[in-house]
């Protein structure tokens, strides 16, 4: 039952700093959609409004349950991820890209889910064997099997961004959870060594994404263009910016994906340097705060929980705006919290009412 | 937290700082280090200049009767194209404007970039339009559009003048030279072909007017920004008579038909020069046969097809030799050179030997000085003279006379100079020496002689004033839309012919006498009251005997004692001067001196 010992240590500034890049998100998913000359203007908004109220209730939801159910239930919330991105697989069947289970009224992107099941699963395993991270090498070696599955499944859709974001979420966690850095240099040069035959793997049209960001003269028409696209419309914004709803760049649509993994593109137009970098400020107060829960956090698998997340956010953002800009390749990782895209707000949401739970319950005796 | 795990989260903290600071920089680096260069491409992104093209001044004849016009045509196209286009349109399209569905389909897919651009299909008529126009409340983005059409209301007639429009690029120069006078080609613009349509391309085209639109990424129109509206191109006003030009037209034309009913088969083209001898102004420049401009574009193939070459202007480009009508040359430099003189009289006996050979005249006429020499054409005469004067003087008197150079015509292209028979000529172009039996043939406009029917009229022309070489011209006056004179053309002596006032008036007198009623040249003119000045020649092209007719000239002004037009007509192998080209003249001279001749003349 919910009381007021428990309300008290709610984190209601990162609540607010939440709800702020929600609500930042849907006013640019409004300027980006509006032009497109649908029946409904409002269309992309009312849907991700849906999924922002979807989110609330999500956090009040996983804030009622201790996180640390969520420590013993991680084997079952692992396996029901993996079902569900195996389920993709098997329903897109014959499809070039499968990304999405349909449900009729709603479509659901497991890929999205995987990253929080996936800092759930490691967060348990690490805390468990904290103390023999530092010194015994296979401690810490049972992590790199229970990323590797899901990683595989979602390159397979294919997905490359979030294969990615799965990495870096790992390769955080070992670190913060005290593995010997040694162990994880040599990890890293194994899997260079295997880059050449990943990259065997990869969809043409992700290594010509990926080379077109190494040499944008080499696509000139497609991603090359793209990208020149994004940033005349951010260049072009200035300081002050051109002003909400007068982006040219915008309202003509020549930014692609503009209201998916381009609003940032958007956002710089239309808002200058000062809308911009708030939203960059924004963010970093918000992953702090995280952090800085974590730091509070009465139990080791609490804290990674919260590293993980803020690690997960803070990639997602350095990746999606560093594309925008032309210093990341094109990998269509959505912006946390600003993109349209129902999936991804709901996770963060998700992500972030654990963050909160772990506040709540942060101290072990309450008086 | 254990010590480790908060020392590594504080490193991890830093990574994360160092990063955000990455694109803090990166966002100051393009939205404020590079915005001006951001925000220009951004705006070209956003403008599109589309051209207004402006329309095409007009050409007047000498009455004012309008020769070139701009009527409404419709011009079919497609707006607003989405992505996909509707099926029935399509159908209805191709099978209206007989166009493959595929070939509509290429269009607009060529515009894809361009969408704010109408996909222009075809231009039709007004019945086409019609059955369109009925049918366009079912029809998908259909626009019709009046278009203005260039038209040619005398069609055939001074087609060559005209010229036309098409599509075809020009050549580097001429795209240089119409940069210099403000028109910046551009690839599918319609231009000038030949005629005064090309050579005054840069003065009938006006300037394109530019509406600035507001494109988006699918280059559909989104605002209509600032126009500028286009300037109509400047109108021609000509010293051609379309009526004169009209009647040397059909006059040819029948005098051809004659010929050929007579059968003979070589008689297929023909052409007449009509020259003011007071200005330089053509009257009327004919070449049978023509083409109309109006349909060119469908009658192209055709038309290159056709062995006589309707679309070249032979009045220009044509070199014929002239047969006697060169005669008065070779009077003119005999006389000028002191080699006869008014009273020298020459015994014609029907056969005259010299320097080796055997020449023949036609008939054997006694005794004859000058005068009687250019009225019966005897060819003894002019051997004489000719080898008196030498084949230098001739080659000489022969340019300047306006023979064998081009006039000056500026106004339209395509004039070639032709041929002189000389010493130089026979060296360089056949690597032989020159014989002095030539000489005898050269005399009597024979050997390499080969003249344009421009240089005849002109060489006429400087008989009837004496010697005043007047630069030949068909545009006297040029006017903006607006009514506002900005060239009015003076008449312009290019040379004053080398000689004697006296020369030229016994070469007139013997013109005189070769066209009175009792000679044979002067047949047609029997009846006719006013006194003309003329010679025939009939100009062998082949072998004696080989069956193909000579070339029928004849050179003629008139009035004779204040002469006001020259008139030159050549008939490919229209037989003789008389029979086959002086009816020609005839028609054209009752034409202009209508008012003189009373009713009687008139239709």
């Amino acid at each position: 039952m919910i009381n007021t010992r428990l309300l008290k240590n709610f984190d209601f500034l990162l609540l607010f700093l939440t709800l702020a890049l929600a609500v930042y998100g849907l006013v640019m998913i409004y300027s980006a959609t509006h032009v497109m000359g649908l029946a409904d203007p409002f269309f992309y908004v009312k849907r991700q409004a849906m999924w922002l109220g979807a989110g609330m209730g999500g956090i009040i939801l996983v804030s009622l349950i201790d996180y640390q159910n969520f420590s013993n239930w991680a084997r079952y919330i692992y396996l029901i991820g993996l079902a569900m991105l195996g389920a993709v697989l098997i329903l897109g069947e014959g499809t070039e890209v499968q990304r999405w289970i349909h449900l009729g009224f709603i479509d659901i992107q497991p890929s999205e889910y995987a990253k929080l099941v996936l800092i759930i699963i490691l967060a348990r395993v690490l805390s468990e064997r904290e103390k023999h991270l530092g010194e015994n090498f296979f401690a810490f070696l049972p992590t790199l099997l229970f990323t590797a599955v899901p990683m595989i499944l979602v390159f397979m859709q294919p997905d490359l961004g979030t294969a990615m974001v799965f990495i870096v979420i790992l390769f955080g966690l070992l670190y913060v959870a005290g593995v010997n850095w040694k162990y994880i240099m040599g990890i890293i040069g194994v899997g260079a060594a295997f880059a050449p035959f990943a990259w065997a793997q990869l969809a043409v049209y992700q290594q010509m994404r990926l080379l077109s960001f190494l040499n944008p003269e080499l696509d000139p028409m497609q991603s090359g263009y793209q990208l020149m696209q994004s940033k005349t419309a951010i260049g072009s914004g200035g300081v002050i910016g051109k002003g909400l709803f007068d982006g040219t760049q915008v309202s003509l649509q020549y930014i692609p994906e503009q209201h998916t993994d381009f609003i940032f593109s958007v956002l710089g137009e239309e808002l200058g340097i000062i809308g911009s970098a708030g939203l960059l400020l924004l963010f970093f107060l918000l992953i702090y705060r995280i952090l800085w829960i974590g730091t509070q956090s009465k139990d080791t698998f609490g804290s990674l929980i919260c590293c993980g997340v803020a690690i997960m956010i803070a990639f997602h953002v350095l990746v999606n705006v560093g594309m925008t800009m032309g210093i990341m390749p094109i990998t269509g990782l959505p912006l946390p919290f600003i993109s349209y895209g129902g999936n991804s707000l709901l996770v963060n949401f998700l992500a972030v009412g654990l963050v909160i739970n772990v506040g709540i319950r942060r101290q072990k005796i309450q008086f | 937290m254990s010590k480790l795990m908060f020392k590594r989260l504080r490193i991890l903290l830093i990574i994360m700082v160092c990063f955000f600071v990455v694109l803090g920089a990166r966002l100051a680096y393009l939205q404020v280090y590079q915005h001006e260069y951001y925000m220009f491409r951004a705006e070209e992104n956003r403008l599109t200049k589309m051209p207004i093209p402006a329309s095409r001044g007009k050409v007047f004849d000498q009455q004012e009767k309008e020769l070139i016009s701009n009527r409404p045509g419709f011009g079919i196209f497609l707006v607003e194209l989405e992505e996909d286009y509707d099926r029935e349109t399509l159908k209805f399209l191709s099978e209206q404007l007989e166009l493959d569905t595929e070939e509509i389909k290429r269009k607009i897919h060529e515009n894809r970039y361009t969408r704010y651009r109408p996909v222009h299909l075809k231009n039709v008529d007004y019945e086409t339009m019609a059955k369109i126009a009925e049918h366009q409340w079912k029809l998908q983005g259909v626009n019709i559009e009046v278009q203005p059409l260039r038209h040619y209301p005398f069609n055939e007639v001074g087609a060559h003048i005209m010229g036309f429009l098409s599509k075809a690029p020009p050549s580097d120069s001429s795209k240089e030279q119409w940069k210099n006078d403000g028109y910046d080609y551009r690839q599918g613009d319609l231009i000038g072909q030949g005629g005064l349509e090309k050579a005054w391309e840069s003065t009938l085209r006006g300037e394109d007017g530019e509406q600035l639109i507001e494109t988006n990424v699918l280059g559909q129109a989104i605002n209509y920004l600032d126009r500028r509206e286009p300037v109509p191109g400047d109108n021609l006003y000509l010293t051609l008579d379309i009526e004169m030009q009209r009647i040397a037209m059909e006059s040819l034309e029948n005098q051809i038909k004659k010929l050929q009913n007579d059968g003979n088969r070589y008689a297929q083209r023909g052409t007449a020069v009509v020259i003011d001898t007071q200005t330089g102004g053509i009257l009327a420049l004919a070449s049978y046969p023509s083409y109309d401009p109006n349909t060119v574009k469908e009658d192209y193939k055709d038309l290159q097809k056709d062995p006589r070459h309707p679309m070249v202007n032979f009045a220009l480009s044509g070199t014929y030799p002239i047969g006697s009508s060169y005669k008065m040359v070779t009077g003119a430099a005999a006389l000028e050179t002191g080699s006869i003189s008014e009273r020298t009289v020459y015994n014609c006996a029907g056969t005259y030997s010299a320097v080796g050979d055997t020449r023949s005249c036609l008939g054997v006429h006694g005794n004859l000085n000058i005068y009687r020499a250019l009225a019966v054409s005897c060819n003894i005469f002019f051997y004489r003279a000719g080898l008196q004067t030498g084949i230098d003087n001739l080659a000489y008197y022969t340019r300047e006379m306006g023979l064998g150079k081009q006039t000056g015509l500026q106004d339209i292209t395509g004039e070639v100079s032709g041929v002189v028979a000389s010493r130089e000529y026979k060296e360089e172009r056949h690597g032989e020496r020159w014989y002095q039996a030539e000489t005898m043939s050269a005399a009597i406009g024979q050997t390499f002689h080969r003249f344009t029917p421009l240089q005849l009229a002109v060489y006429t022309s400087i008989i009837a004033n004496a010697g005043k070489h007047y630069r030949p011209f068909l545009v006297e006056k040029v006017e903006t839309h607006e009514g506002e004179i900005i060239k009015e053309v003076e008449p312009e002596i290019v040379n004053h012919a080398d000689f004697s006032q006296r020369t030229f008036r016994i070469i007139q007198e013997g013109m005189r006498q070769a066209t009175a009623p009792e000679r044979f040249a002067g047949r047609e003119f029997r009846d006719f009251p006013i006194e003309i000045a003329g010679k025939t020649g009939t100009a062998q092209v082949a072998r004696r005997g080989s069956g193909i007719p000579p070339h029928g000239v004849f050179v003629s002004y008139a009035p004779y004692d204040d002469p006001e037009i020259a008139v030159a007509v050549l008939l490919e192998h229209g037989e003789s001067g008389a029979s086959g080209s002086s009816p020609v003249a005839r028609e054209i001279k009752d034409y202009y001196f209508r008012e003189e001749l009373g009713d009687n003349s008139g239709d």
